[in-house]
């Protein structure tokens, strides 16, 4: 296990979180646009800390999916639990802080904040995100503080990131913002980390390293959903696949089965 | 020129506190507050009308709200909270569900139907004609001092008002409170990802830059002491912005600058050309500039001639050969 993970995990849960029941069961969910049902009624459901990659066609409602689990489209009818929490309802900077934590299929870098600071005000916790304590401050702050910036750098060590620690997102390169955001995630200590086309526009080498991170973080026990159309990386990096066209989950399971049973296929020529 | 200088001292000094107060919304939260000055505006008439004393009703040449006579620092005091109060109503009705460029477009409504409402209700705060007379906050301890004298000691009060607010921003500059709002400024949806609650933190803010704006109000009245719908049009707001906007947004020192530039400089350096052009051609020029060096820092320096200053992680750069993710 790696030990930025481990160690950022522990900050926020205390211990790290034996899985009981289904780590993410979304049941039924349906997202409508005014008129337009972009989900119409997927479900989903993953019970061990994995690596699910999301696929289909442009449409196929993979973003909205993954936007009505991170709480950032509202869900039209269906629920969406978090280990024993219902999460339906909730806000997504509330179901942040109960471990769905995202990145966007436009790299969200926020630009006029240094790397280190991208990472700093992620941290659960951190001391002085409340206005009350960035007023008074006073030791226990200071002791929060001086945490939240170690389990920057060990995330920043992690990703190979430190030497850019203050560069702003602006000065980044496309890689370099999805390595960021990335790391971002880690701060916030997430149980379930949702990817939406991590790889897009990012160079072959960065490809593998976003890949081969993301098994890492997988191992600490997080479960991750990605949003990727090169069946190649699907392929290296994910445990399982869930197809999406039209709207609807066609087919869940490993990628050979998934492959052989032609829903792939399917859903691109549809 | 002595009377001159601590004229234009005072007025540069308010002008600060309410630059100050925008940018905590605008620069660190990008909140588009085009309706900033009717927080200063609502400051500056509680003031008035808890130092006016009593409306004596149909014989007086103004009527007004309130009517009290409190003491010094209170009504100053009452001009923040009103600010605050006055930010909290319209933050929670402008900002709940809008999007910032709603937001912004809002704001500017906001303040033409507040020039309308008190110009036309005369009961409020005297309508169009405005409120006159206002006690000067100092004016009894320091009664003994010539009015050059007395001029100073305000200004010198009003420099004491500016360091403390300086002090409190910079406290809260480094906070990680700070950062959230700067993080939800540059990407809303990214921060609210990330578990940061972006519309209580936008609220927060408001309500302290509002209460700022207030502060600023009621030590202008109690310096000019009138005030009337004529000295808070909504492009006032647009020149307190211009000065943020040129010294450099999310800056302290940039806004100080700014503002400086714009409100003494722009605004004062007219005044001293000899008259050409159109009769009142002078008096425009200030508008002209402010217009002008809006196009001009936009194009060559859009974040201001001191930029937001860069945090520094102190932390140590990475060996060589690790750490250094080639840029693609």
């Amino acid at each position: 296990m790696s030990v930025a993970y481990s160690k950022v995990t522990e900050w926020r849960r205390g211990s790290p979180t034996v899985v009981s029941g289904a780590l993410l069961d979304v049941a039924d969910v349906r997202v409508r646009y005014g008129g337009v049902e972009a989900v119409g009624g997927a479900s989903l459901r993953i019970v061990e800390p994995q690596v699910v990659g999301l696929i289909g066609p442009n449409g196929a409602g993979k973003s909205s999916l993954l936007a009505a689990i991170g709480g950032q489209a509202p869900i039209a009818a269906g629920t969406v639990t978090l280990g024993e929490h219902d999460v339906t309802k909730l806000p997504a900077h509330k179901r942040a802080r109960l471990g769905i934590v995202r990145t966007f299929q436009t790299a969200s870098v926020f630009d006029r904040l240094t790397v280190f600071e991208n990472l700093l005000v992620a941290g659960v916790g951190y001391p002085g995100a409340a206005l009350g304590r960035a007023v008074t401050g006073g030791a226990r702050a200071k002791a929060a503080a001086d945490a939240a910036r170690a389990d920057a750098v060990r995330v920043l060590d992690e990703l190979d990131l430190r030497s850019m620690s203050d560069n702003y997102g602006s000065e980044l390169s496309g890689g370099q913002r999805r390595l960021v955001e990335i790391a971002r995630c880690l701060m916030c200590a997430p149980k379930l980390l949702l990817l939406d086309e991590p790889m897009v526009g990012v160079a072959p080498h960065l490809v593998r390293r976003i890949g081969e991170t993301c098994l890492r973080i997988r191992e600490s026990g997080v479960a991750i959903i990605i949003v990727e159309h090169a069946l190649e990386v699907i392929e290296a990096f994910c445990d399982r696949v869930v197809v999406m066209a039209a709207s609807e989950v066609i087919d869940d399971g490993k990628y050979d089965d998934v492959m052989r049973n032609g829903s792939v296929r399917d859903a691109y020529l549809a | 020129m002595s009377y001159y200088l601590s004229t234009v001292a005072i007025y540069f000094g308010v002008d600060l506190l309410a630059a100050w107060g925008l940018n905590m919304q605008f620069g660190w939260a990008g909140v588009p507050n085009f309706a900033f000055i009717i927080f200063q505006a609502v400051g500056a008439y509680v003031t008035a009308v808890l130092t006016l004393g009593p409306d004596t009703g149909a014989n007086s040449y103004q009527h007004y709200v309130l009517g009290m006579q409190l003491p010094f620092p209170l009504p100053l005091l009452a001009a923040a909270a009103a600010g605050g109060v006055l930010s909290l109503v319209i933050g929670i009705i402008a900002m709940a569900r809008l999007r910032r460029d709603y937001q912004a477009a809002v704001f500017l409504l906001i303040a033409l139907i507040a020039t309308q409402v008190v110009s036309g209700d005369v009961g409020l705060f005297n309508g169009s004609n405005g409120l006159a007379g206002v006690p000067q906050p100092l004016a009894g301890p320091l009664s003994s001092l010539s009015l050059g004298q007395y001029q100073w000691a305000y200004a010198g009060f009003v420099a004491v008002v500016c360091v403390v607010t300086l002090m409190f921003l910079r406290r809260l500059g480094r906070s990680g409170w700070q950062r959230a709002l700067r993080a939800s400024r540059d990407d809303e949806a990214a921060a609210g990802a990330l578990g940061l609650n972006v519309a209580a933190l936008r609220l927060q803010v408001f309500v302290l830059g509002g209460a700022i704006a207030g502060l600023s109000g009621g030590l202008l009245v109690g310096f000019i002491t009138a005030w009337s719908p004529g000295g808070w049009g909504y492009a006032e707001t647009f020149a307190i912005l211009t000065g943020i906007i040129l010294g450099g947004v999310a800056n302290n020192w940039g806004i100080f600058l700014g503002t400086f530039l714009v409100q003494i400089v722009f605004v004062e350096v007219p005044s001293f050309l000899p008259e050409f052009g159109y009769p009142g051609l002078i008096d425009k020029l200030e508008w002209i500039l402010i217009g002008f060096m809006w196009l001009t820092v936009l194009l060559l320096r859009p974040r201001g001639i001191i930029p937001e200053r860069r945090y520094k992680s102190g932390i140590d750069a990475a060996p060589r050969g690790q750490g250094n993710v080639s840029r693609v």
